[in-house]
């Protein structure tokens, strides 16, 4: 496990209490979770994502990552449809803890209440909860 | 050392026990469980498929099980598919991972020493495992983890083969892992293992490695709580 000061926490998204992310792509938000959340489970080996036309509201579960013998919920940041999955993940789940804001990005939502995205944490204020 | 709940229960229905973990966690959560609960329990014997399925890693036709009336359960666990049946100690920790300043892998790692620390009482040498997650003689697998963590709060948990019957084992492949030969803490030591003192081992052993300081809670006061 890392230090907080180790890990990439970048300012132009996002992120919510349970350490998802979220940043603008047009008129979509794209999600994914945290340095910090892949830092803390370690090598994950199944990511487990909904299928693209689900409508799932903020909050609620829309999947899961697995690391060795240990699954962990995935929650909504912004509710709204999933409009794209990242397939990529099936085969190489481990972009989620090497490039957890790039080629480990999880799901593409279009947004119910795009307001809700300015309700998530900035950097700074997810970086307070983090240090406690 | 924070303070815990110790719940100890006798043989439980697979689904029963995972309805009231369910419940915990929410409550814990929520903060109605103020504080981290470990559940002691056997299960009459059942099937548990974990996220990935695992139905490929069942060796017998379901209708075979259905005929010694033994339920197949999809969960929603971390692992492949296990088997849980009379003799085997199950140990659900529904555990405040954050606040226990504890990361999933080394929670995972604590419930595997714990079963270690618990084989060592028969003066048995157990050990874990980072790659097959699990308590380990040699190359025979005496206890598996298996967690799912919601929202920061752990639950599922162990299972460590005291007596158990190991028959079932050889329908699956256990653990998705090809030739995993199973055992128990009485076939190792060629003793009768109390179960009694299994569970009075675990305890002392959890309470250590997660920092708890457990008080005795009966089902009841536990439900009450839960509301």
């Amino acid at each position: 496990m890392k230090e907080i000061s180790e890990l990439h926490f970048p300012e132009n998204l996002r992120y919510s209490t349970d350490h998802e992310w979220a940043r603008p792509d047009k008129d979509l938000f794209v999600v994914g979770i945290s340095d910090y959340a892949q830092d803390r489970l370690g090598d994950i080996v199944y990511v487990d994502l909904p299928a693209t036309g689900s409508k799932i509201k903020k909050g609620a579960d829309f999947g899961s990552v697995e690391s060795v013998k240990a699954v962990s919920e995935l929650f909504m940041p912004i509710g709204g449809e999933v409009v794209a999955v990242n397939t990529q993940l099936g085969d190489t789940p481990e972009l989620v803890n090497s490039e957890p804001y790039g080629n480990g990005w999880m799901i593409k939502v279009k947004p119910g209440d795009p307001g809700e995205y300015q309700q998530l944490m900035d950097q700074k204020s997810y970086l307070d909860t983090l240090k406690g | 050392m924070r303070p815990g709940y110790l719940l100890a229960l006798p043989e439980t229905d697979y689904r029963q026990a995972l309805a009231l973990q369910h419940r915990a966690v929410a409550a814990r959560r929520e903060g109605r469980l103020a504080r981290d609960l470990v559940v002691m329990l056997e299960h009459p014997p059942v099937f548990t498929l974990g996220r990935r399925g695992g139905r490929e890693n069942l060796l017998v036709p379901e209708e075979a099980l259905k005929q010694k009336s033994i339920a197949l359960v999809p969960i929603e666990r971390g692992g492949d598919i296990t088997y849980h049946g009379p003799g085997q100690l199950v140990v659900y920790p529904i555990v405040d991972l954050n606040a226990a300043q504890l990361s999933v892998v080394a929670f995972v790692g604590a419930l595997e020493q714990a079963m270690v620390a618990t084989a060592a009482h028969w003066d048995l040498k157990a050990r874990g495992d980072a790659v097959h997650r699990g308590a380990w003689v040699e190359n025979r697998k005496l206890g598996s983890v298996g967690i799912t963590v919601r929202r920061g709060i752990s639950f599922h948990g162990l299972a460590l083969n005291v007596s158990t019957d190991l028959t079932p084992f050889t329908w699956i492949n256990p653990c998705g892992i090809q030739s995993c030969a199973m055992t128990t803490l009485s076939q190792e030591t060629g003793v009768d293992v109390p179960m009694t003192t299994v569970r009075r081992e675990m305890a002392r052993h959890l309470s250590e490695l997660l920092g708890l300081e457990f008080e005795a809670i009966n089902l009841e006061s536990l439900t009450s709580l839960l509301g």
